[in-house]
């Protein structure tokens, strides 16, 4: 009796790829609620334009990262020359992910400020996961195996999410 | 009267300086239409773009209507293009328009217009929108950079934005 083998199990995407995604996500919601608030506010335009720019910055940042992840794993399965560079890689994109997640908040800030109230928990939800997103990526530079305490990747990627952190609850506070 | 009734008319006039801000004005634009919308490349694109101001410079006398100057450049350079894949490859010119010319030429025309718009903005402004739209900056980079609080970035953008929307309403 002959058995074909398991088939393989599907790559794993990694929490970069879905800290990417999340605030990518929330970049949306940010644009939306922008759009939403446009007959109150003429700034809303604008912010609307960058959150859509961050939104599609982010969407590109959550792919290069989910095949930045999958060539480390190879390559720490099979070590090679190429080894500290595909580590490298894996760790510069969850830094651009984190900054443009603290971006993301950010934008939910301006918005949260002055968009319609109907909307404003929207913006302020945005920004909560944002941060999130911005925390997850910034853990992800601090456990790469090139990074270590003192590495100013490391120290721009919290700097970042605290960043976040701060507009998040900035944005929360907003008109309460 | 429109900028570029404006350049026509100092050019036909003999200011030397007028043509030069002629070509800076199309020379992009017409090497786009060279490059992206005929795929002509290296010694062809640039023979073609020399054509096209060549004839621009000859023929800018019978423009009948300065305010058209773009699409009368676009016409141009369409035909240089058409007559430079003909002459190769021994075809009529009718038989060698490329499929979705016009949609690429119609993009051309949107990203000359808020080059353009973009150009009469304040330094500031077209310092801060290159730096977040094209070059992919950070709020905090922005700051850093231009030596401005990293918070009141997303606003400044956004005014600068409203100020590229009046551009494009006038």
């Amino acid at each position: 009796m002959s058995s074909s083998p398991p088939p393989a199990p599907d790559p794993i995407l990694g929490a970069g790829f879905a800290a990417g995604r999340t605030a990518a996500v929330a970049a949306r919601l940010v644009a939306d609620v922008a759009r939403a608030s446009s007959d109150s506010w003429a700034g809303a335009a604008g912010a609307c334009a960058q959150a859509t720019a961050l939104a599609d910055r982010l969407d590109a940042l959550a792919e290069a990262d989910a095949d930045a992840f999958a060539a480390a794993l190879t390559a720490l399965a099979t070590p090679s020359a190429g080894l500290e560079a595909h580590m490298e890689r894996a760790a510069a994109i969850p830094l651009e992910i984190a900054e443009a997640a603290a971006d993301v908040a950010a934008a939910a800030v301006l918005v949260a400020e002055r968009c319609d109230g109907l909307v404003r928990a929207d913006a302020a939800g945005a920004a909560a996961l944002a941060a999130g997103a911005a925390r997850a990526a910034a853990h992800l530079v601090r456990a790469n195996l090139t990074v270590t305490a003192s590495d100013p990747r490391l120290q721009k990627a919290l700097r970042a999410a605290d960043d976040a952190r701060y507009s998040a609850s900035k944005a929360l506070d907003a008109g309460v | 009267m429109s900028p570029d009734e404006h350049l026509v008319g100092r050019c036909l006039d003999g200011d030397d300086a007028a043509w030069s801000e002629l070509v800076e004005r199309y020379s992009r634009y017409v090497y786009a239409i060279c490059s992206q919308g005929y795929r002509l490349q290296g010694h062809d694109a640039e023979d073609a773009f020399q054509e096209v101001f060549l004839r621009i410079y000859d023929r800018l006398g019978t423009l009948r209507d300065p305010g058209a100057l773009r699409p009368w450049i676009a016409q141009l350079t369409r035909r240089v293009c058409l007559d430079r894949l003909a002459s190769a490859r021994r075809e009529e010119p009718s038989d060698l328009e490329p499929a979705g010319i016009a949609t690429i030429v119609e993009e051309l025309d949107d990203a000359l217009a808020v080059r353009q718009a973009l150009g009469e903005l304040s330094v500031e402004c077209q310092e801060v929108l290159d730096r977040f739209f094209c070059r992919d900056e950070s709020y905090r980079t922005i700051g850093e950079e231009l030596q401005l609080p990293a918070g009141t970035i997303a606003s400044r953008i956004s005014r600068c934005l409203a100020r590229l929307r009046e551009r494009f309403g006038r």
